[in-house]
């Protein structure tokens, strides 16, 4: 659109009075910038209808007025609480995702040391199961041993020889079964006392004449297999150094039974 | 108007005085304007509101290179008022007639109220009756000019013409305010 037309078809009224498409629009104000004329002319067309409207204003309710203006400052600070509240709904929904994020934590913690406490009494348990199938293999082993025992000491064939302590060792009682078929001794050393650590019990089984080596006496132990010796015609106890003696101290005999 | 600049730029930074001002100044000739085009003063109000506030929220769309502040609030209110007469249930109204009548009974019941005073009642009555549609009826120059039964390019230049004689009389008008301000000094 150039100047004249501008001026020639009404344009700057039709522009005034707002009945331009946008692109007509602003067509128009750049040839505004442009020519400082058609800037004249429109002021004048713009004066004239300011004028005219001023000259034909109506009273307008004071009401309106004050309606206005109490709306606006319900509407200003409204803004300003409404960014004040949307970020203390941001705040609020940080806060929230604090406090999950703060409670997830502690239940991961909580969860981590009950981890711990589970591993802890499962390593428990497990010493506690290794401990006590270990307890059961001694107490199987000892009922094995036992119920051998019983079984040899209840054989027919086995013969039971209670031999008591001599002026020595008067409180002294060791009782002996032997079985000559299975070639077996086995002996209660229940009432036995203890010896000091310098000292063991030592067993001798009397063949012609001659004392041959059973065994030490391993008091901890209430029965107790000891080396069977072929045509052994008595047994004998002594008491020798600790670890036992190659000769029988015969000083120190202490019991002695005679076989059948 | 270096003045009104001021409050424009007040207006912009969120002054509540500089909206109160420019109502002071404009709110009774955009109300003219408003009245006029809706013909019911309660609607007229809530309009004429409804265009300060957009004034109030929308301050940046208004450039002074491209126009008078006046004529920028004149747009909004003419276009205001046209949304609404547009809405369906204004044109129900229209058509019952008892319903419009009263409407219109209650802004029109003074014929004089209506009328348009001031420099325009020295123009022809066909350059009054030009502006009056376009300026105070909101028609466009298209429904105006079959409004008046005249050629477009007619009634355009009616507009042009009614335009200049406004303005002369307003010179004249304030060369006669000046002499008046020279005598009583």
């Amino acid at each position: 659109m150039d100047k004249t037309y501008i001026l020639n078809n009404g344009i700057l009224e039709l522009y005034v009075l707002g009945e331009l498409n946008r692109h007509e629009q602003q067509q128009v104000e750049d040839a505004l910038e442009q020519y400082s004329e058609l800037k004249t002319e429109l002021d004048h067309i713009e004066k004239s209808f300011e004028t005219l409207a001023l000259q034909n204003g109506m009273h307008v309710p004071s009401s309106v007025k004050s309606a206005l203006l109490e709306n606006l400052s319900s509407v200003s600070p409204k803004t300003v609480p409404l960014q004040a509240s949307t970020k203390s709904l941001n705040k609020y929904y940080i806060g929230i995702a604090a406090s999950v994020a703060a409670l997830l934590l502690i239940g991961l913690f909580y969860i981590y040391s009950e981890l711990n406490t589970t591993k802890e009494q499962l390593q428990l348990a497990e010493e506690e199961n290794i401990k006590l199938s270990d307890e059961i293999k001694n107490l199987n082993n000892d009922f094995n041993e036992i119920a051998n025992w019983y079984i040899t000491i209840n054989n027919p064939n086995t013969q039971k020889y209670i031999m008591t302590g001599n002026a020595l060792r008067p409180e002294a009682t060791v009782v002996s079964y032997v079985n000559n078929i299975d070639k077996s001794v086995i002996i209660n050393t229940k009432q036995l006392p203890e010896l000091d650590d310098a000292h063991d019990y030592q067993m001798w089984a009397d063949v012609k004449g001659e004392m041959i080596n059973m065994g030490l006496i391993d008091t901890s132990k209430e029965m107790l297999a000891m080396t069977y010796i072929d045509d052994a015609e008595s047994l004998n106890i002594t008491i020798e150094p600790s670890g036992g003696n190659d000769h029988p101290t015969v000083s120190q005999l202490i019991t002695n039974v005679y076989l059948r | 108007m270096s003045n009104e600049n001021t409050i424009i730029s007040r207006l912009k930074l969120k002054d509540e005085s500089a909206l109160a001002d420019l109502y002071d100044k404009y709110s009774a000739a955009l109300y003219g304007v408003i009245v006029r085009m809706c013909k019911d003063e309660g609607n007229a109000q809530i309009i004429l509101q409804d265009t300060f506030m957009t004034i109030w929220e929308k301050p940046h769309l208004y450039d002074a290179k491209k126009g008078r502040f006046y004529t920028w609030a004149y747009r909004i209110a003419k276009n205001k008022t046209l949304n609404f007469l547009r809405k369906p249930e204004n044109l129900i109204q229209v058509e019952d007639l008892s319903v419009y009548k009263d409407k219109t009974e209650d802004v029109t019941n003074d014929v004089d109220t209506l009328k348009l005073k001031g420099s325009i009642q020295h123009l022809d009555a066909h350059h009054q009756r030009a502006i009056e549609l376009v300026y105070f009826n909101g028609l466009t120059h298209r429904e105006a000019h079959k409004e008046m039964g005249v050629p477009l390019g007619t009634f355009k230049s009616y507009v042009r013409q009614a335009l200049k004689q406004l303005q002369q009389s307003y010179v004249k008008l304030i060369v006669f305010l000046m002499l008046l301000i020279e005598i009583t000094k």
